[in-house]
Parts: C-alpha cells; sequence; structure tokens
C-alpha cells in the first residue's frame, strides 16, 4: 500500500510537469488575423478561407468568443470575414484593443497571412498603404508579457520575422526559413488546416498543442512538393518547440464535479504510467511490455467509460 | 568505396584536350630531319599489341615498360617514337590511370612535332573512346578526318563514337570506311557486330566471312562467326570459329566475351554469365570481361558475386561509367526493403515497400498461377521484383545508364519496373506492368529464353489484357495510321520493329501487333499453339520453322492471313483513319467530326452530342480520355443523364488502363446511384494507377466494409496506414477496427496497443480495446 502511494504520487508530480498549461487555467484565446494585400484572386480567396476556417475553430473548438476574434483584411468596408481594413494603423489599433482585453496567462494568436518583402527588422507583409515592418510587429506585441504569444506570419519571405520578435516565452512561426524564400507558399493553407481539423492532434488528447499543428503543416508541405516532384521551396521555421508543445487550443472544460475531477486526475496519473512504461520497455520482455501497457490502457478506458458516466467529458 | 574516378578523369582528359590544342597550334616544330630517323620502338610496341591480342599480357606488359622506361629516361627523337611510347603507355593503362594520362601526352607530343602525323590522333581518339569521353574522341577524329576525309580507319572510330553516344549513324559511317577501304578486316568485323545486334544473322555472317577472307587474323570477326553459330545451334561453324580464335589467343577470354555480349542481346543470362566466367578466368585484368559477368549476374539475381564482379571491374577501370551507375545504385538499393512473400520477393524503397507489396503480391500470385496452367511451366522461385522510384535508377539496373524508355524489364526470375510514382499519375498502370514483366519469365522460360522478342513481347501484353478489363494496349491511332499506311511491318519481319524501329512509335505499334497476332494465332490454332510456338522455339526452331511446325504456315501464308483478319477486325476503325498520316493526324473525317464537336461542346452541347456520337460510331475502338466516349460522359452528366454518362464511361474505362480522371467520375457516379460493387471496381482500377492517394483507399474501405468484404476492407486500411497520411494514428485505429470486424481480434488488439501507446488519450481506440476485451470475455479492468 505505501509503495503503491509513493507510486501515485510521483506520477501525480510529473502530471503537473507535463500538462499543458491550458488545463491547468481557466486560460481564453484571443486571435488577431491580418490578411494583407493579396495581389491576386486565388489569394484572396486562400485568404478569405482561412481567415474562415480559423474562425470556426476558435468559436466552436476552442470557445473563443466572438468579441476576441479581430480580423483584418485587404478589403476596405468591413465583411462578413474582415472587421476592418489591414492598414498599418488598424493594426495597431487591434493590438491596442486587444490589450485591453487580455489577462494574465491568456493565449494570444497573431496570424499574418500575405506577400512578404523586406529583410531582416525591415522585413514586412504588404498591407494596403504603408507596411508594417517586423520591429513594428515586435513593438505591438511587446506589452503582452503576462500572456502566451503565438505569432505565426505565414506569408511568403516571412523567415526575417522570427529573430526580430523571438523571445523567451514567446512563440513565433513563419511559413519560410528566410526573407529570399519567396515562391508562392502552401503553409498557409495547411496551417490553417490543422487549427481547424482533429488530424493534427498527434497524441489523440482532444487538445491541439501549437507544436501539432507546426509539425503537421510542416509534414504536409514537405509530402504535397515530394507527390509533384518539386523541390522544396519552403521550410517553416518554429522559434521554440518546447513552449509550442505547452500552449494548446481546445480541449475539455474542467470540471466542477468533484466525482470527475477525481476520475480525470486518475486517468491522468494512469497516463504517466503509460509513459513510464515506455521508458522501460527496452528493459522487459515483449510479452511483460504488453501485457502491463494493455492492463493500464484498459484501465484509462475505464475511466474514461466512468468520467462519461459522471457527466464528464462533454 | 570511392567512385570519384569519372570525374577526375574528365578534369584529365579535359586538361590534356587543352595541352594538345596549344600543341597542335604550335606544329611548326616539324623537324624534317628527326622524320627520317627510325623509330626505335615501333616494332617492339607492335609486338607487345600483339602479345595482348594472343592473350599475353606478361609478355606485353613487359616490352610495353621497357619501352616507357627508355622513353622517360632519353625520350624520343621524333614523332613516330612519341606515338610508339603513347602505344606502349595505353597497353599499361589497365587500372594505371597515371599510364594512361602518360599515353595522351605521348600522342600529343607527337602531333606537336608533327602534325600529319595522323595515327598519334587517332589513337588519341581510341584511347579517350577507351576511356568513355566520346566528345573528346570525336574530335580527335574530326581532326584526322578534316586532315585525310578518306582515312577509313578514322572514319571507323567516327563510327564507333557514334555508336557509343547512341546518335548519328554509325552502319552509314562505317560504310564510308568501307567505300575508303573495301578489304579492311576491322571494318568489316564491325559492321559484322552491328548486324549481329539486331538479329540480321545473314548479313552478319557475310560481312564476318568477308573479313576473314581479308585478314584471317582479325578476332572480332571469329567473335561474331562464333556468336552467329551458339545463338543459331551450329555447332560446326561454332567449333570452326572456336578452333581459329584459339589460334589466335590459346586462352580466348575474347571469344568467349563476344559470345556472352551475343547471349545477353538474346536474354540468355544464365549462359552469358557462364561464357563471361570463361572470359574472365582466361584473362583476370579484362574490364569488360568482369563487367559484362557482374552486370549479368545481377541481372539474374546473384546479387553479391555480381556485384563482387562489378567491383573488380571499376578497380581495373574507374573510368567506366556503367560500372560506376551500378555500384552507386548497389549502394542505394541498400536502404530498400525487401518484403518475402509466397513465390516473391519485393524489393523497393523503404518506404514504399509495404504499400507495393499489399497488392503486387496477391496480383502476382495470381497471375503465377494462371500463365503456369497456360504455359504449362513455372519459372524458378521466388521471383524478384525490384521497384525504382527514380526512373533513372530503374534505367541503371537495367542498362547501366540513364534514358532507357522500357517501363519494366524481366531477365527471368527477375522483374524490375519503374514504381508507380516514378512517373506521372495517368501514364502507366503498374498492375499490368507487372504482368506483362511475369509473363515473360514464363516465356523466356517455357523456350529456354529462345523466344524471339517480338513473339515473348507480344504475349506479354495479350496477357495483360487478360488481367483484368482495360489492361494492356489497345488499338491506337498511331497504330491504325501505320496500318493504313503501311508502316507497321509484316509479322516474318516483326523482329524489326522492335531492334530497328523506323521510328519511336514503331516500337509502341509493334508490341499491338505482336498481341494480336497472339490473339489471332489462339484464335485460329487453338490455346495449345502459343505455348506449342514456344517449345518449337526451345527445340532450336526459327521462326519460319517454328510456323510450319505448329501453324502449319508458311511466314507468307501467316503474313497474308494475319493481315486480312487484322484487318477485318479493325475495319471501321481503319476506315475512319484513312486520310490520316503519321505526322499529321488531323485528316480523314473522324478528325474532322471530332473537331467540329469540340467546337460547340460549351455553346452547343446537345449538336456536339450527335457529333460525337457519329465520331464514335466511326471508331469504336478509340477510347482515350480525348476520345468521343469521355466526352459523351461529360455532356451526359452535365445533362443529368447518369445512365448515359456511365455507360461511354464505362466504354472508356474498359478500354484504357490509365484513365484515372474518368475511373474517379465513374466511382463517384456509381455510388450515387448506390451500386457500391460498381464503385468498387472503379476504385480498385484507380489504386493500380496510383496507389498514393489515401482518401481513394479510405472511399474503398468503407464501401468495402458496406458490402461486407472485410478482407478487403482490412487491404484498403493497411493501405492507407502504408501511404503515412497525416492522421497516422487515426488510419491506425480505422485498420484496427476493420480487423476487428474481419474477424481478426488479435492483430486488431495488436494495432490498438501500438495506437495506445503513442496516444493514451485516444478515445476511440480506448473504446474498441474495451470492446475487443469484451467480446473475448475478458473482464475490463
Amino acid at each position: 500500500m505505501r509503495r503503491s502511494h509513493r507510486v501515485v504520487l510521483a506520477c501525480a508530480a510529473s502530471v503537473a510537469l507535463l500538462a499543458p498549461w491550458s488545463s491547468a487555467q481557466a486560460q481564453r484565446t484571443h486571435v488577431l488575423i491580418v490578411a494583407g494585400l493579396s495581389g491576386a484572386p486565388n489569394f484572396k480567396t486562400a485568404f478569405n478561407q482561412a481567415i474562415g476556417s480559423t474562425r470556426i475553430a476558435a468559436r466552436e473548438r476552442w470557445a473563443v468568443a466572438d468579441s476576441n476574434f479581430i480580423a483584418l483584411t485587404e478589403d476596405s468596408l468591413s465583411t462578413a470575414t474582415s472587421q476592418g481594413q489591414s492598414t498599418k494603423a488598424n493594426i495597431a489599433a487591434a493590438f491596442l484593443r486587444m490589450s485591453k482585453r487580455v489577462s494574465a496567462g491568456d493565449v494570444v494568436l497573431v496570424m499574418l497571412f500575405g506577400h512578404g518583402s523586406g529583410e531582416g527588422p525591415g522585413s514586412k507583409v504588404n498591407l494596403p498603404g504603408p507596411d508594417a515592418t517586423a520591429a513594428e510587429y515586435a513593438s505591438w506585441i511587446a506589452p503582452f508579457t503576462q500572456q502566451q504569444v503565438v505569432f505565426v506570419n505565414a506569408a511568403t519571405g516571412s523567415g526575417d520575422f522570427v529573430p526580430v520578435l523571438a523571445k523567451p516565452g514567446r512563440v513565433v512561426i513563419t511559413a519560410t526559413r528566410t526573407a529570399m524564400e519567396r515562391n508562392e507558399s502552401e503553409f498557409l493553407g495547411v496551417f490553417t488546416k490543422a487549427l481547424s481539423s482533429e488530424e493534427a492532434d498527434a497524441d489523440k488528447d482532444g487538445r491541439l498543442s501549437v507544436l501539432e499543428a507546426f509539425r503537421y503543416a510542416r509534414a504536409e508541405v514537405a509530402k504535397s512538393y515530394e507527390r509533384t516532384n518539386r523541390m522544396l521551396t519552403e521550410h517553416a521555421v518554429l522559434s521554440d518547440s518546447i513552449i509550442a508543445g505547452r500552449i494548446t487550443f481546445g480541449g475539455k472544460a474542467v470540471s466542477a464535479n468533484p466525482r470527475v475531477a477525481a476520475l480525470i486526475a486518475e486517468r491522468q496519473a494512469l497516463e504517466s504510467q503509460v509513459a513510464a512504461l515506455r521508458v522501460r520497455k527496452a528493459t522487459m520482455t515483449a510479452e511483460a511490455y504488453d501485457a502491463e501497457l494493455e492492463r493500464l490502457l484498459l484501465s484509462i478506458a475505464g475511466k474514461t467509460q466512468a468520467i462519461k458516466a459522471a457527466g464528464g467529458d462533454k | 568505396m570511392n567512385r570519384s574516378g569519372v570525374r577526375t578523369g574528365a578534369l584529365l582528359t579535359s586538361a590534356l584536350t587543352g595541352l594538345m590544342a596549344a600543341a597542335s597550334l604550335a606544329c611548326a616544330q616539324d623537324q624534317g630531319a628527326a622524320r627520317v630517323m627510325p623509330d626505335r620502338w615501333g616494332t617492339e610496341v607492335s609486338a607487345a599489341e600483339a602479345s595482348l591480342d594472343r592473350g599475353n599480357r606478361t609478355d606485353a606488359v613487359a616490352r610495353a615498360r621497357h619501352i616507357t622506361a627508355a622513353y622517360q629516361q632519353d625520350g624520343a627523337r621524333n614523332s613516330a617514337e612519341h606515338t610508339s611510347a603513347g602505344r606502349a603507355y595505353a597497353l599499361l593503362g589497365v587500372g594505371d590511370a597515371e599510364a594512361v594520362r602518360a599515353a595522351l601526352r605521348a600522342f600529343d607530343r607527337a602531333v606537336a612535332m608533327d602534325s600529319s602525323n595522323i595515327d598519334a590522333v587517332r589513337r588519341t581518339g581510341a584511347l579517350f573512346l577507351e576511356k568513355y569521353n566520346a566528345p573528346e574522341a570525336r574530335a580527335s577524329y574530326e581532326m584526322a578526318l578534316k586532315r585525310a576525309p578518306n582515312d577509313a580507319e578514322a572514319l571507323l572510330g567516327l563510327a564507333r563514337v557514334e555508336e557509343f553516344e547512341g546518335k548519328g549513324t554509325p552502319m552509314a559511317t562505317a560504310r564510308r570506311s568501307l567505300t575508303a577501304n573495301p578489304r579492311r578486316a576491322e571494318t568489316l568485323a564491325y559492321i559484322a557486330r552491328l548486324h549481329l545486334d539486331v538479329e540480321a544473322f545473314d548479313s552478319a555472317r557475310g560481312y564476318a566471312e568477308r573479313a576473314v577472307a581479308a585478314d584471317s587474323t582479325e578476332q572480332a570477326s571469329w567473335g561474331v562467326l562464333g556468336a552467329i553459330a551458339w545463338i543459331t545451334g551450329d555447332s560446326t561453324g561454332y567449333r570452326r570459329a572456336l578452333r581459329a580464335a584459339t589460334s589466335l589467343q590459346p586462352a580466348p577470354s575474347t571469344f568467349n566475351l563476344a559470345l556472352a555480349e551475343a547471349a545477353i542481346r538474346q536474354r540468355r543470362y544464365a549462359e552469358a554469365v557462364q561464357l563471361a566466367q570463361r572470359a574472365v578466368r582466361d584473362d583476370s585484368l579484362s574490364v569488360a570481361a568482369f563487367g559484362v559477368l557482374g552486370t549479368t549476374q545481377l541481372r539474374i539475381g546473384q546479387m553479391q558475386a555480381g556485384r563482387a564482379a562489378v567491383e573488380r571491374a571499376f578497380a581495373l577501370d574507374p573510368f567506366n561509367v556503367w560500372h560506376k551507375n551500378t555500384l552507386d545504385l548497389l549502394d542505394k538499393m541498400q536502404t530498400f526493403r525487401t518484403v518475402k512473400q509466397g513465390r516473391f520477393e519485393v524489393v523497393a524503397p523503404e518506404d514504399e515497400a509495404d504499400l507495393l507489396s499489399l497488392y503486387i503480391v496477391p496480383l502476382l500470385e495470381r497471375a503465377f498461377d494462371s500463365l503456369s496452367v497456360r504455359y504449362g511451366y513455372s519459372p524458378p522461385t521466388p521471383v524478384r521484383l525490384e521497384f525504382f522510384r527514380q526512373h533513372a535508377d530503374f534505367s541503371v539496373r537495367t542498362v547501366g545508364l540513364n534514358g532507357l524508355g522500357a517501363l519494366g524489364v524481366s531477365f527471368g526470375s527477375l522483374l524490375a519496373m519503374d514504381a508507380p510514382n516514378a512517373r506521372e499519375r495517368g501514364t502507366f498502370n503498374w498492375g499490368s506492368t507487372a504482368w506483362h514483366e511475369l509473363t515473360h519469365a514464363f516465356t523466356l522460360g517455357a523456350s529456354a529464353h529462345r523466344v524471339p522478342r517480338w513473339l515473348s513481347e507480344g504475349l506479354s501484353v495479350l496477357e495483360e489484357r487478360r488481367a483484368a478489363p482495360g489492361w494492356g494496349a489497345r488499338a491506337s491511332l498511331p497504330w491504325l495510321v501505320a496500318m493504313n499506311t503501311g508502316q507497321v511491318r509484316r509479322i516474318s519481319e516483326l523482329n524489326d520493329g522492335f531492334l530497328r524501329p523506323r521510328s519511336p512509335m514503331e516500337t509502341q505499334n509493334s508490341y499491338f501487333q505482336a498481341s494480336m497476332f497472339s490473339e489471332w494465332v489462339e484464335l485460329t490454332k487453338g490455346a495449345k499453339a502459343l505455348p506449342a510456338l514456344l517449345l518449337a522455339y526451345r527445340d532450336g526452331l526459327d521462326t519460319p520453322a517454328a510456323f510450319r511446325k505448329v501453324l502449319a504456315l508458311s511466314p507468307e501464308q501467316v503474313d497474308t492471313q494475319f493481315d486480312a483478319w487484322v484487318r477485318q477486325r479493325f475495319a471501321k476503325d481503319l476506315a475512319a483513319a484513312q486520310g490520316m498520316s503519321p505526322t499529321d493526324s488531323s485528316g480523314g473525317r473522324f478528325a474532322r467530326v471530332m473537331r467540329t464537336a469540340l467546337e460547340m461542346i460549351e455553346a452547343r452541347p446537345d449538336s456536339a452530342r450527335k457529333l460525337f456520337e457519329e465520331a464514335r460510331g466511326l471508331m469504336p475502338e478509340y477510347a482515350s480520355d480525348d476520345g468521343p466516349a469521355w466526352y459523351l460522359a461529360r455532356i451526359a452528366l452535365v445533362q443529368k443523364d447518369t445512365a448515359t454518362a456511365l455507360a461511354m464511361l464505362q466504354v472508356v474505362t474498359s478500354r484504357d488502363e490509365v484513365a484515372w480522371d474518368a475511373n474517379q467520375l465513374e466511382a463517384t457516379v456509381r455510388e450515387a446511384r448506390g451500386d457500391r460493387a460498381g464503385a468498387m471496381a472503379a476504385l480498385e482500377r484507380m489504386v493500380w494507377i496510383w496507389p498514393y492517394e489515401p482518401s481513394i483507399h479510405v472511399r474503398y474501405a468503407q464501401l468495402a466494409t458496406t458490402q461486407g468484404q472485410h478482407t478487403l476492407a482490412v487491404r484498403e486500411r493497411r493501405a492507407v496506414v502504408a501511404n503515412k497520411p497525416a492522421d497516422l494514428l487515426d488510419a491506425r485505429y480505422e485498420l484496427a477496427r476493420a480487423l476487428a470486424t474481419a474477424g481478426q481480434p488479435t492483430e486488431a488488439r495488436r494495432e490498438l496497443l501500438q495506437v495506445l501507446e503513442e496516444a493514451p488519450s485516444f478515445e476511440k481506440a480506448q473504446a474498441l480495446l474495451l470492446e475487443l476485451r469484451q467480446r473475448s470475455g475478458g473482464a475490463s479492468r
């Protein structure tokens, strides 16, 4: 009995370490999307589709309130897709507005779509009117020190945003490795698909981490080039995979029912035991490993059933 | 092993070419007095070359070393001595790149000292060609011909360069050489060998005999005569050639090598290996013999021995690009995976082996059973099938160089082919290609590798057509045009359609023509006639004799009767193709009707439909995805007439083995109409065009499940997993579900454990695991 107690404690500690921030806190997510000049109807369609699918995912999967979702596009009038034109002034105002709504621990997701130009701190995404530089975006997100900021520049030639914007505790993703990778990019479509479907949830825990979305997008872009026998001309970059693994979207709400909460904790402990078992795999016979794995997995499955029966996991 | 020899060689020869050009400009150094001084080494180097010809390499090397030592110590007194020194260095060039460089330097000096020394220029060309540098060889021969336009030896050298490069007309150039000197034995032997290569045995024999008459010590001519005798089973002729060759070279490595090369062209690979082994035994420093031995061993699956022989050849001659390519490919193939299943071994790139073997092994097992009954013969097993994702790799595997146009090849029980993704989707059918190549294993084996190429190809295409609806070549527009314009060979000459095609299209037409001949034989003489033809070839009969014995017809009768039959069979299509020519398919009624229909398809679809129907009536066999049936299907779909659309789509998909779009459309329409079985048949055809589309496999699996075809559903779920989709864990969960439904709970459980090991929170998988446990009577914990 004592021995088993120690194990549970140890596992609980590891669960705390492994658990993403989202499950530990009642975080909210805020989204700002800036779609720059499209230049051609097919790009405009692609940008609008990306905004639309992200909006649906935000609303339906991540429980983001409409008031916390801002999309700016090249259109001068507000549309179903857009709350305003993506001018430099409007972008600055949107950041300011968002800074007044966020709480500590919230997730702030900023996404830029469009065509990139310039280099280094002067890297830009082409906008109606004057373009904003990477350095200006850095200044706009600087106040979000208590939030988990995910800044995605899915434009072509976006690579130089990483050194300008990256800093500890923040995740920066770009569609390309450098400002020189300016060919038409596939990253945007695949990354927004990752955000809006279950496919990218690699560990099937019902939450999508930024790392999972990034890995999915990078792999799918590479496959697309390989399928069509083209040389890969875009190499997406992620600034911090540790933080990206911790920031998640979606997931089930924390239950107020103590019975459900206890069952969830027990299930998490069992999941941790699976992780610990995997570490020991090389030291065990295949039969012993499989037997123990199956025992744990069946226990986890049993807990899931019990959680559902108790009205949890909804 | 570092195989950078070719690059090094190219740099070297490039540098030396510059030197040579500079030397040519500086030819003002001609020294009249030096020219008249005797060549101290001319006799000796000729003796050394003669020793080498006799196979006495030791003596040749000793004499050559003596000359090069004197050359290094005293230098040459005139251009002729530089030439002799170059010849001596060339003799020492086996495995010694420095000797080759020294030879080229000596020839350059010879030319620099005497610009009229054409012999040195020609020898430079020969040495460049020997080291596979065709552009420099060509430059040397052209330089020689500038000075002496009718120089027979330079013209022959140029012919060899053209043959090496695969462009130009080596036969025509060799004939110019012969015109310049009609009794030049080397030229006659060369022309004889060109004829031998295309199986024109009578012509080959004629030229070889003329060569022997001109100079009976010309070894190449005895090689040709020996090869002809060996191929045709003429033991007297063979003994005569061997006797003569042995008198010239007591250990007749050159002779056996010539026979080995001829055996390869006859696709008698096992015998070629034996002959090459004799050549190697007789000359352990012969690069060509080791190369032929190694590459042929690799073709019959003797992978380790073959690699060792090619390694040996490459060690002796690091300039050889064929051997370098082959060794590089073998290195690459070490990353491939071999799937051994039943009577087959599938060798494929690691990430494709599961997917391809999932489909190809059951298909080939079915083919094996069917063909072994039909031909009364079974090839040795396991049959090895290699897939290559890069067409260039397949080409190197087959001929050592890039550039082969074929999709697949059969060396007997070793087959090699492009992987489906080596080419664009919709350009070939990998199932029919594999079936085609496996058929060769049967027809080659049943005839002891003596079936001529044309019949072997014809039978393979016929078997493709039998294997699955839509597979195999059909009457194409180019074939119809060729028939109408007299461009298709008669059956008795059909081998030339493969070996001496007058145009690239002629080869394609010859495949179809040969397949129709096979069909005709079966129709008129019964199913046993085709295997009987193979047995006749096995027993040493040639084509006329085989026709007489099995078909009871002379070649002329075959030609006449077949031609009448095939023209009647395709009478409508042939009439519709009247007015078209091989270079202009816009003529004739069919083309006119199609053109008009296409012009009005958008604005006046009803009028277009009538014209497409007329075109279809004119040429009912033409069913490609640019034919009338395809357009009729599309018009019908727009007009919501799915019954007509399906009928027309079926016309396309039952005749065109690569009709991806038509099959996709057919699957969709059939599914919408509730014809799940029909939709599945269309999806099955798509898989053989392009197996890399996970959505197609998912759809197929879902349909199979609803139809209760659970084994098929499992195969399709495995295909989804093998395609490594974005959501791999979900795909594996679906596989586990399919396995459970198919009554394979143990496999399902194993799959689920692996999925949940990666993702313990995966609720669908948890539920299935619990369900399996409950089904098996165990309590959930």
